[in-house]
């Protein structure tokens, strides 16, 4: 296929697509057009055609490669337009998982920008057919070896899985759900709780304590309904180590003396019994019996003899 | 102990030598046993005196001589009352016709049958496995929910000594279950069973190990000791429950329940049992690792002596059947019907690809480790050893043994709170929850107790923790301790009366060991990625461990190979259990094989005893013979077999030549068992004569009384019967197995090790018995530290 394609490419490069190119330039934005492009660039037309590459490199080529199709294997504008909708949502939706990575609480902040995304991509990937008759389905994904909106979509989806974002969202997914809610205010409460005492570790331990408890049960009650998410179990870790580590609030070591006067006394039985069954218990014995081996004493003394 | 050290030599000669009886003296003995000789009727003393007493000598000495003699239990003993299997096939004349009526036909059937029953072992035994599992999962459960509730509980408002006793209480309520059904219902359950099941396959017949009260107790007792908490695992009891189930499955009846299907009745006899019962030990393996061929090899190494392909071929069968059993039931349980990928009863758990690997320069370390395995375990056999001896000497009542049961799990509860109330390590709780039950106590919010993961939790749970917990959950000091301590808790458990396993407590303390040191390799060498995942050794250190207890070699490979799920670790596995071996039998025996030593068992080995090949028949046999004539009047047969005094079970034919007194030529053998079927349906010479109706006695008479045959004393012989004649022609088996006089010990060893004999006759050259050598004969020699010993026979 190399030579022939090569030769289609060219003439087509050169000559058809030339006009077509410079009105889709002037719509779209150069770099979503890239993506679409990428896959197909070629030395030889730059070494042969020395006189283009006079102009801007980039823009050439991505108005030349494009142009060069035929019109079956065009992209369609309504695929492209979905294609730049999907890359202003893209960026959008990252940065905001960036700007709330530290103390995490993507789940809280950005599952608008993720919910918009999963609509565009979901458009994208659907088998419906847009104005033209055409599906994007195929044109936008399923086209190259790398399927580019496919892995990018994956990761993020990924990403929001494992944070598992899904639970602490309503149904519907659009807002917060009402535990994380309530969740959220009882940490309130517990976090000014600490910060009223602040500098005084054992009146924070005394007072706060209510307010902590209540949270950690709040907690615990939604680790068992599983509706945890990542905002929820960092801001619980946090506070957790602010109250163990930071403040030192944790149960300290304070029966140490019943435990081992216990333990000591349990290790002792052992000895008792072991020492009265042998001083008291009858040792069993073996009554021996001799088997009936007629010759054997004269026969042992023969080999008594043998050896002497 | 102390009696043990306080050795004085009977004879006065001050010598150190124990309880043997030296078989080859040096000068001094000669002449010693020369002077006892000259003395003619007392020699039968002078080999008394090589016995120690325990006590100075007193005035009463003489009386001692008069009666039978008692010494404390010892592992130099061999009882009484153990008995061989009659592996051979008595041949008589019975035989052959039954022979001749089958057809062809019948023959094809019970090819068949046999499959069947296989299949049937197979079955019954994952399910056992399967109940097991699922009960002490829900036991221990419970256990462990209670006591922690309670633990959280008090950790807060102080009381923790509370949570404590409630451990140990719940531990030996537990226990007190399962050591009284052991102690007071069925006590050869008590243990893991495999020295026991060891022994049926050499072909000893330990009484009442296979029936069914014993699989019940088994059963149950297993699932109290390892809910009660004790270093025990449930992987042991697992082969004898098999073997049990084995053993009923194909006699078609149960003799417990007193009903009998009237199937397999051509079963009903030791050679076919004994094949059925191997077959039970591998579906029992299999069932218990999930290790189907590792089952298989296991009854190959154990029963080796007496062994056909087709066997192997059907004994597989069962024991795929039994891991397949298991494994459709416990996915039923678990909710995922169909799904039969999950392994045996300890689930060791898949080993990833990545951690898998390993390189040449760590083969080194691999034999370091085995070489640790084999010192570790020896000291664990050594240990327990001492400890049985002192049990089986002091702690023989059932309500004591009870009470030290109880007392070791109370202990042991005791123990592990301690380890986990002092403990510092702790560490963060997991995303994926690998800790069932995490204990928080003193740790931070958010964090658990390191060594709770070991030790609150079932031991098999604690293996899976070990193998395959992340770098960095346990620090070397957990690990450290935890070894020490469970170490102890192992060698003091192991021999308690409860039906219990020691593969599994062996399996963790190398899994803490092996993790311990693989950690410390990685400090060591901190570059080394390959180094850094301690799951890999403590893999290795489990196997060096048990290996170095239990010294098994192919089969626990092959089941560590399969436990684990992979192959590239076979080589690591077989080079770390070869020098565990070697190392460990430098300085102890097996456990196993210390415990069917102390329980005076008469296990033949492999082979006979080196630097015996100078014994002959002549002295290893015994004699003078009790034989039968070929008519024998019943008065004299029935006197014979009431003898107390003197229990033999086989007894030679013979025809006397002119009614002398020398011994008669022999014309067969006949078995004690025989002889009291034929007593029982009064088949006398006379008899035959005046009742011609009379039913001919088949071979179907002589299996309906296997294997309870019943006592002489039950059957009632008048005095007018006492007259009759009895002919034995017809049931004798008319060719029995002889040797001349002056064969070799090792030769005798061979015959009777290869064909599973029973009884050997010993004749001269004119075919005139001169002795009979029994199993018990030839188990008295073994090879001790100064050269060949005799062990003393004895009741028990």
């Amino acid at each position: 296929m190399g030579l022939l394609m090569k030769c289609t490419f060219l003439t087509s490069c050169l000559f058809v697509g030339w006009s077509v190119t410079i009105v889709k330039c002037s719509t779209y934005p150069p770099e979503v057009r890239g993506d679409g492009a990428l896959n197909a660039p070629s030395p030889p037309l730059d070494s042969e055609s020395p006189a283009l590459q006079a102009r801007s490199l980039g823009f050439f080529y991505s108005l030349s490669l494009s142009s060069t199709f035929p019109d079956d294997l065009e992209v369609n504008e309504y695929c492209i337009e979905m294609l730049h909708v999907f890359g202003q949502r893209y960026v959008a939706y990252a940065n905001c998982l960036v700007s709330y990575a530290r103390p995490i609480k993507i789940c809280q902040n950005c599952y608008t920008g993720f919910n918009s995304l999963v609509e565009i991509y979901t458009n994208i990937s659907s088998d419906q057919l847009g104005p033209g008759n055409v599906s994007c389905h195929d044109s936008l994904m399923r086209s190259d070896r790398l399927m580019l909106l496919y892995t990018l979509f994956i990761k993020l989806d990924e990403i929001w899985t494992i944070a598992g974002c899904k639970q602490c969202l309503n149904e519907n997914q659009d807002t917060l759900s009402n535990d994380t809610i309530y969740f959220m205010a009882s940490l309130n409460l517990s976090l000014t709780c600490f910060e009223k005492f602040q500098g005084n570790h054992s009146e924070l331990c005394k007072d706060c304590k209510l307010s902590y408890k209540r949270l950690n049960e709040l907690y615990g009650k939604m680790e068992e309904n599983q509706t945890l998410c990542i905002d929820i179990e960092d801001a619980m870790n946090m506070t957790r180590r602010l109250w163990s580590k930071n403040f030192g609030c944790s149960v300290p070591r304070e029966e140490t003396v019943p435990v081992i006067a216990v333990s000591c006394f349990m290790l002792f039985l052992p000895i008792i019994f072991y020492l009265s069954s042998f001083l008291h218990s009858e040792q069993k014995k073996r009554k021996l019996i001799h088997p009936n081996r007629a010759k054997s004493s004269s026969s042992l003394m023969n080999i008594q003899d043998k050896f002497s | 102990m102390a009696n043990i050290a306080k050795k004085v030599s009977w004879s006065g000669r001050g010598d150190d030598r124990g309880e043997r009886t030296p078989l080859l003296n040096g000068a001094e003995e000669v002449k010693y046993n020369n002077r006892q000789i000259s003395g003619g009727s007392i020699f039968h003393i002078g080999r008394l005196s090589t016995v120690d007493l325990e006590e100075e000598i007193t005035p009463e000495e003489d009386i001692v001589r008069s009666r039978p003699k008692e010494i404390p239990h010892n592992e130099k003993l061999l009882s009484l009352k153990y008995e061989s299997l009659d592996y051979d096939n008595s041949e008589n004349q019975l035989f052959l016709e039954e022979e001749r009526r089958m057809s062809h036909m019948g023959f094809g059937c019970l090819e068949i049958k046999r499959w069947v029953i296989c299949g049937l072992i197979g079955f019954l035994t994952g399910l056992i496995a399967c109940f097991i599992d699922i009960v002490v999962e829900n036991l221990a459960g419970f256990k462990y929910f209670l006591v922690k509730q309670n633990i959280v509980k008090f950790t807060e408002v102080g009381g923790l000594s509370i949570s404590l006793i409630l451990w140990a209480v719940l531990n030996s309520a537990f226990v007190m279950v399962g050591a009284i059904i052991v102690a007071f219902i069925e006590p050869i359950a008590a243990g893991s069973g495999i020295p026991q099941i060891k022994c049926y396959l050499n072909g000893v017949k330990v009484p009442r190990v296979v029936r069914l009260k014993t699989l019940v107790v088994k059963v149950l007792g297993v699932i109290f000791s390892v809910a009660g908490g004790l270093a025990v695992g449930k992987e042991g009891p697992m082969i004898h429950s098999g073997a049990v189930v084995a053993a009923g499955v194909s006699q078609g009846r149960s003799t417990s329940l007193k009903k009998d299907f009237k199937m397999f009745e051509y079963f009903r006899r030791d050679t076919e049992k004994r094949d059925f019962v191997s077959a039970g030990a591998a579906a029992g393996v299999s069932a218990a690792f999930g290790a189907p061929v590792g089952g298989v090899l296991f009854s190959l190494e154990e029963g080796a002596s007496f062994w056909n392909q087709m066997l192997t071929w059907r004994i597989f069968f069962a024991s795929m059947i039994s891991t397949f059993t298991l494994n459709f039931f416990l996915s039923i349980y678990h909710k995922k019907p169909g799904e039969l990928s999950s392994p045996g009863l300890i689930n060791f758990g898949r080993f990833d690809s990545d951690i898998v690997e390993y390189n040449l320069y760590e083969i080194p370390l691999f034999i370091i480790m085995g070489a640790l395995g084999g010192l570790l375990g020896a000291l664990f056999n050594v240990l327990n050893y001492w400890l049985t001896i002192f049990r089986i000497r002091y702690v023989h009542r059932p309500c004591l043994q009870v009470m030290e049961s109880m007392l070791v799990a109370a202990v042991t509860a005791t123990v592990s709170f301690a380890m986990i109330y002092f403990s510092n390590d702790c560490q963060p709780l997991g995303p994926d929850h690998n800790e069932e039950y995490p204990l928080q106590l003193f740790c931070s919010d958010g964090e658990y107790n390191s060594m709770a993961t070991a030790f609150f939790n079932t031991p098999e749970r604690s293996v899976r923790s070990l193998f395959h917990n992340p770098p960095g959950t346990y620090n070397p000091l957990t690990l450290g301790v935890f070894t020490l301590v469970y170490f102890f808790l192992a060698v003091w458990t192991y021999g308690l009366t409860v039906s219990a396993g020691v593969f599994i407590p062996s399996l963790l303390i190398g899994a803490a060991w092996g993790r311990l040191f693989g950690i410390l390799l990685s400090f060591i060498a901190s570059s080394q990625s390959i180094w850094a995942d301690p799951g890999k050794y403590a893999l290795i250190g489990a196997a060096a461990q048990l290996g170095g207890i239990v010294r098994m070699t192919l089969s626990l490979t092959v089941i560590m190979v399969e436990a684990t799920g992979n192959v590239t670790y076979g080589f690591p596995i077989m080079l770390v259990l070869m020098t565990a071996k070697i190392v460990g039998d430098y300085f102890a025996e097996g456990l196993y094989d210390i415990h069917i030593k102390l329980q005076s068992v008469p296990f033949l080995h492999w082979e006979a005893p080196h630097t015996s090949h100078w014994l002959t028949a002549r002295e290893v046999m015994s004699s003078p013979v009790t034989c039968f004539n070929q008519v024998d009047k019943v008065g004299t047969i029935v006197d014979v077999l009431s003898n107390t005094s003197t229990n033999h079970n086989g007894f030679p034919v013979v025809v006397h030549s002119t009614g002398s007194d020398e011994p008669g030529k022999l014309c067969g053998l006949i078995l004690r068992s025989q002889l009291i079927v034929l007593l029982k349906h009064k088949v006398f010479v006379e008899r035959a004569s005046s009742r011609l109706t009379q039913r001919k006695l088949q071979l179907k008479d002589f299996r309906d009384a296997y294997p309870r045959f019943p006592p002489i004393q039950s059957i009632h012989v008048s005095q007018d019967e006492r007259e009759c004649m009895m002919d034995l022609t017809e049931f004798m088996n008319p060719t029995p197995y002889t040797v001349p006089q002056e064969t070799s010990l090792p030769r005798v060893f061979k015959l009777f090790r290869a064909l599973g004999l029973r009884h050997l006759v010993v004749i001269d050259s004119e075919n005139m018995v001169v002795g009979l050598v029994s199993r018990k004969d030839l188990a008295r020699y073994h090879l001790g530290k100064h050269g060949l010993e005799e062990l003393h026979l004895a009741q028990t």
